[in-house]
């Protein structure tokens, strides 16, 4: 199935910065949604919880909420919307093996998968 | 405990009550930052007119800060807009201006104050319920899921000598919410385990329990203040 995924860059804690990426994610959600495609953000694991500056904070965490709420408006119309959160370990060919398994799945959206370990014993973003 | 408390977006709903909340449960002076012009009578306010999304903004309120000469244990960063639609139809202007209010200004304003904030404070960020996900509000709930994010990382950061969290309100009596067509305002209420909507004070008090040493070994966390609709 097509679709869109986006790897969040990482930021510094700049404003200016953490805007384009958001800015970024914006339009490429918009530009799938609008052809009737899904996406899936991917972010870093640590970023959900803070763990790695204010910046990439804001740019994880503001994905993984625009996601369920993109999830809600794709749902009658049969794109999804979802998220990969990996380890600093995690090999990059899982990550995007979970991305592409996300856009090929029926019924699966605003959902949060997490590739390693990291989060175990730690908050729900 | 004795000392400034910035409240940005103060004029109406949810920052005006803690404005209030504020100033009659303790000796504190508060700094509003757009606040309503009769609390902007009281004594214990200190009013500051200017615009966060600016470089100038943030610098002007800690000057006012700076002037007032009292610690600053407490900054609540509440100002916030909406500009719904739905994804397919969203403006670039629409998501700029939620992101860069809700956001930005947020962000600016703490990294300004941050340094100066007395040990023991602590900093409450206005995010929504709509950061589990809200239809229509892509830009809403992106920018209040970018707070909580900011939340996490500042509570991390500023510890020990800061406190950081959350507050996310799920429908609250205000303007914004009575401007929804009653029939669906019911259909929401509906869904509410409470069985109605908050009230304005009702989050103000939760944000002054933050504040305060009765929440001292809290951070980093999100307290949603949604009558259990999270649930529903």
């Amino acid at each position: 199935m097509s679709g869109v995924v986006l790897w969040a860059r990482e930021v510094g804690d700049d404003w200016e910065e953490v805007r384009s990426v958001l800015t970024d994610a914006f339009l490429a959600g918009r530009s799938a949604a609008q052809a009737g495609d899904s996406f899936v953000f991917v972010v870093h694991q640590d970023d959900l919880l803070g763990r790695r500056g204010a910046g990439n904070a804001m740019v994880a965490c503001g994905l993984l909420s625009a996601a369920r709420t993109a999830a809600l408006e794709g749902a009658t119309k049969g794109w999804t919307a979802n998220v990969v959160a990996f380890d600093e370990d995690a090999a990059r060919s899982t990550v995007e093996a979970w991305a592409q398994r996300l856009l090929d799945s029926e019924g699966v959206t605003g959902e949060l998968i997490r590739v390693g370990p990291g989060h175990l014993g730690k908050a729900l973003p | 405990m004795t000392g400034a408390i910035v409240v940005t977006g103060a004029a109406r709903g949810i920052g005006r009550a803690i404005a209030e909340a504020m100033t009659a449960g303790g000796p504190f002076t508060v700094v509003g930052v757009d606040i309503a012009p009769e609390l902007a009578l009281s004594e214990h306010i200190t009013p500051v007119e200017t615009d966060l999304t600016t470089v100038d903004g943030p610098r002007l309120v800690r000057e006012t800060v700076e002037d007032i000469g009292l610690p600053l244990i407490g900054l609540v960063n509440n100002a916030g807009i909406t500009r719904d639609a739905r994804l397919v139809n969203m403006t670039d202007q629409e998501f700029s201006d939620v992101l860069d209010v809700n956001l930005g200004a947020a962000y600016r304003l703490s990294t300004e104050l941050a340094p100066m904030m007395d040990d023991g404070s602590a900093i409450v960020n206005i995010a929504s319920r709509a950061y589990l996900g809200n239809f229509g509000q892509f830009n809403y709930s992106m920018s209040k899921g970018g707070l909580v994010g900011m939340t996490r990382a500042l509570a991390l950061s500023l510890a020990p000598r800061v406190r950081v969290n959350a507050v996310a309100p799920g429908l609250i009596s205000s303007e914004m919410s009575l401007g929804i067509p009653e029939e669906i305002r019911e259909r929401m209420i509906d869904a509410i385990p409470l069985e109605k909507m908050g009230t304005p004070a009702e989050v103000a008090n939760t944000v002054w329990w933050l504040l305060t040493p009765l929440s001292s070994y809290i951070t980093g966390e999100v307290i949603v203040v949604g009558g259990g609709r999270s649930l529903s």
